[in-house]
């Protein structure tokens, strides 16, 4: 791991060089690594420099594939990048992507240089987030621009906005087939012992997929903690790393599901149930399909279950040396008893 | 899970080479270090609990014989004695044959299963301490 003055020299040196060649006297300043996220090193920073006779400063977020992280088969930058340029031209909250780096040599992995989002990306899980967002939700503005940023994405062309790159799945059940197949070939490469309750689940979903009638842009993991918010407004939607062409209703279970609340009253701790079902049926025209998103709610616990594997599976074989991914073998069993319990067993 | 020996192993790892070279502070830094060495005493006293796998064990065996009472069952079950990678690829088998085996029988041999899955996963919850016994 490069110490954090080394890296800031890099990226220094990076936009002299690439991004802003006419810049002179280019100083970083508030840096900071966030410490959230599992699949890359985050660094999010003010540029300041000299150009043309005037003083020039902007925001920049540079994300960082670190070579071993969560999803890295799943989640490439480059698309990542690709997504936030086309999203650029569209109404949904999102950061500016400024470049995509496939050079390992420069920061040690392929690197994304995006916009800085004035805001806060609150995490919900801490005593202190579900304070801000409890209080937030008494308010009543963020609740609402909750819905508002959901309903942006569900309702936008995603074919003009060329994100058929990501994929297009074809009529009928093919959308969460091909979810499940994903998720499989990350419990494949675990590495990790075959787990019977998991097995049964696979299976059952793949004998039980819905058909997706009308297909959206799926964010893959919509929720407080991956939303910039600055004054009770969603900023930007942030995390693209689960995107999809699919079912609307595969964000709208992962807004409903019990898994993102933590003991909140409030769906992702932020909104009253009844307010997201009117107000995002009222934006999108579209009827919640509650038995499609009792499906997806079991495929989430399957895709957690997955997640949690592929993490303890790249500590477990020294791939990795995050304690916090040792910690999450003792989260399968309890997601899956949640499966199992939905299931009935 | 990860077995407990690999996963201290690991941790201790973690605490010798990336944890405790980052701290600065003497005093912590002395403590990360001090926290591996007491884990790798640690790792040497402890055992893999044995309840656990042994009441795993009578679960898939008193499964795997009622499954075989069962109509049509004999192929799924196949001839691999009982475990939990072999309960996989049962399962898989089970929902590959569905049609064959007809609606009824295949219900019947998924509670059977699904009724030692439950137990499965209660013997594991004992160790997250989610467990509701």
């Amino acid at each position: 791991m490069a110490t954090e003055g080394a890296t800031q020299e890099k990226i220094t040196a990076y936009l002299a060089t690439r991004i802003i060649p006419e810049a002179r006297n280019i100083k970083l300043t508030n840096w900071i690594q966030t410490a959230v996220g599992w699949s890359h090193e985050t660094y999010v920073f003010d540029a300041s420099w000299t150009a043309n006779g005037g003083a020039h400063q902007r925001g920049f977020c540079v994300r960082k594939d670190p070579g071993t992280g969560l999803l890295r088969e799943l989640s490439s930058l480059e698309d990542q990048y690709k997504v936030l340029k086309a999203l650029e031209k569209t109404s949904a909250p999102t950061p500016k992507g400024y470049w995509y780096e496939p050079d390992t040599s420069i920061l040690g992995g392929p690197f994304l240089g995006m916009e800085k989002i004035a805001g806060e990306a609150t995490n919900p899980w801490s005593r202190v987030g579900k304070q801000y967002y409890a209080e937030a939700a008494k308010r009543g503005k963020l609740p609402r621009s909750f819905v508002e940023a959901l309903a942006s994405l569900h309702n936008l062309d995603w074919r003009a906005a060329g994100l058929e790159f990501i994929g297009v799945p074809g009529p009928g059940k093919d959308f969460a087939l091909r979810e499940i197949a994903k998720w499989e070939g990350l419990i494949a490469q675990s590495g990790r012992k075959p787990e019977p309750v998991l097995t049964e689940l696979l299976m059952w979903l793949k004998a039980n997929a819905p058909v997706a009638p009308r297909l959206a842009l799926v964010h893959g993991a919509y929720r407080t903690g991956n939303l910039m918010i600055k004054d009770d407004e969603v900023s930007a939607i942030i995390d693209w790393e689960l995107q999809v062409i699919g079912d609307p209703m595969y964000d709208v279970a992962y807004v409903l599901s019990d898994l993102n609340r933590e003991g909140s009253p409030l769906l992702s701790c932020v909104i009253e149930r009844d307010l997201f079902v009117d107000y995002y049926q009222q934006l999108t025209g579209l009827e919640i399909n509650f038995d499609a998103c009792r499906y997806y709610q079991v495929l989430y616990m399957m895709r957690t279950a997955a997640f949690w594997l592929s993490a303890s599976g790249l500590f477990a074989d020294g791939r990795s040396k995050d304690l916090r991914l040792a910690r999450t073998t003792y989260s399968v069993p309890v997601v899956l008893d949640m499966a199992a319990k939905m299931l009935g067993f | 899970m990860i077995p407990v020996k690999q996963l201290l192993n690991e941790v201790i790892a973690s605490l010798r080479n990336v944890i405790a070279p980052a701290v600065a502070d003497p005093y912590p830094k002395a403590q990360a270090y001090m926290t591996a060495v007491i884990l790798e005493f640690i790792a040497r006293q402890v055992d893999e609990r044995t309840d656990i796998a042994e009441a795993k064990a009578t679960e898939l065996g008193a499964l795997y014989e009622q499954l075989t009472r069962l109509a049509g069952m004999d192929r799924i079950v196949g001839g691999e004695p009982p475990s939990e990678a072999a309960l996989c690829g049962l399962i898989e088998r089970l929902y590959g044959e569905r049609d064959r085996l007809g609606e009824k029988n295949f219900a019947a041999a998924n509670h059977l299963i699904r009724t030692t899955l439950r137990h499965l996963l209660d013997q594991e919850l004992k160790i997250t301490g989610k467990s509701e016994a």
